[in-house]
Order: structure tokens, then sequence, then C-alpha cells
């Protein structure tokens, strides 16, 4: 289980950075750093760009994605944004507009 | 964080300890932080503040218990508990307060309570500052 977690009811607006994992089950505006995992669930909503480890797409993203790992757009998932990472995975039934950027 | 996954549903949020938030947050839900939070917390739910965590902000949330460190106003709608190791420096009001020993806190305490029968008589309500 995750050490951060942004529940359903909860908005930030601002900056999180993590040692850590996060997962955002509420809404994010700004900007969002976390050294480990980064978990938008469904319904989660985030207005920002993300740098984390692998980083799993279930609700909105608005921003670019950076990942040191994994990107994985998952079904519900509905991504606008740029992806940087080394490997990444679009699932059926996920919504995506932007480049991907696999550093080849 | 074993302590911490206990605690989590879908109506809590939990700030890590080794996560650092910069801005606003509000909600509905609770608010348990073991991090660090800089930026004006008004929540509907109850916020806790963890040993170790630290709080820059003014809080606004229904019960507050602290045993980190806040700078900040507290403005409680219910029972704000400042508990040993605890360290507060900001003005609090709330429905009803305990500062317990070992806790440090520095500002204005804005709460209402019944004076004890020796210093007035059973019924007054004082406002104590």
């Amino acid at each position: 289980m995750a050490s951060t977690v942004i529940g359903a009811g909860i908005t930030i607006e601002g900056e999180v950075t993590s040692d850590d994992d996060v997962v955002v089950q509420g809404t994010l505006r700004g900007k969002l750093v976390a050294k480990d995992a980064v978990t938008v669930e469904s319904g989660g909503v985030v207005e920002a760009d993300i740098a984390g480890g692998p980083v799993s797409v279930g609700g909105t993203v608005t921003g670019n994605i950076h990942s040191s790992d994994r990107v994985d757009l998952q079904n519900g998932a509905k991504v606008i944004g740029n992806v940087k990472a080394t490997r990444i995975t679009i699932a059926d039934g996920a919504q995506f507009k932007g480049n991907v950027d696999m550093d080849v | 964080m074993a302590r911490t996954t206990t605690r989590t549903d879908a109506r809590e949020a939990v700030i890590g300890r080794s996560t650092r938030v910069r801005g606003k947050i509000a909600g509905d839900g609770d608010l348990l932080v073991d991090g660090s939070i800089e930026g004006d917390v008004t929540i509907r739910g109850d916020l806790t503040v963890s040993s170790g965590a630290t709080l820059a902000s003014n809080v606004d949330a229904n019960a507050v218990t602290v045993r980190g460190d806040v700078e900040g106003d507290i403005a409680a709608r219910g029972m704000v508990r400042i508990e040993a190791g605890a360290r507060v420096r900001g003005d609090i009001s709330g429905e009803s307060f305990a500062l317990e020993e070992g806790a440090e806190f520095a500002g204005r305490l804005d709460a209402q309570f019944d004076l004890p029968a020796e210093l007035g008589g059973s019924g007054h309500t004082g406002k104590r500052r």
C-alpha cells in the first residue's frame, strides 16, 4: 500500500514531492514528483506534469509523464500530454493524445 | 509503512513520511500527515499530524490531532488535541481543546469551557486567552 494517498475527496493545488510512491484518487493540480511508483486511479484527476518511477494511469492526466521505468495506460485512462519512458503500454480502452518518447 | 495502510480508504488522504506538499489542500475527507505540508489545509474531515510531520499551514478542519510540528492557525469545528511531543505555534480555535503534558504550544487559544466551581461557580462559560 502506498505511503501517500490523495483520497477521492481531496484536491491539492501545488507541488507534491515524494521519495516513495504516490496514489491519486482525488485531484492534483500543479506538479508531481515521486521517486517510486505513481498511480492515478480511476476517478483520479491529475492536471500536472508527472515525474516518477513506474507510472500507472487509470484516471485522467493532463500533462507530461516522464518515467524512469514504465508507463501503463489502463482501460479507462485518459491522457493528454507527452509520455517519456523506456517501456509503455496503452491498454484497449485507454484514450491518449500526445507524443511517445521511448528513448530509442 | 504499516501504520498508514490500515487507515487508508477512499475518504482519507495520507501524506507519507517522505512526501512534501507545497500548495493548498482542500477536500471533504480526512487527512493524515506523516510528511510535510507548506500551504493551507481546508478539509471537512479530521486532520491528524503525526509525530515527525511538519505543517506550515493555516488549518481549517473538523477535529484536529497534533503529534508533530504545526506553525499556523488552527480553526477546528470539533476537538483540538495537542498531544505529547507536539509543537504548535499559532492561534487555535475549536469546540474543545486538550493540551497534553509534554506538548509545546505558543499562541492564542479560543475555546469555550465551563469554569470550575471554585473559580466563579458552575454554569459560567469562560473564554480564555
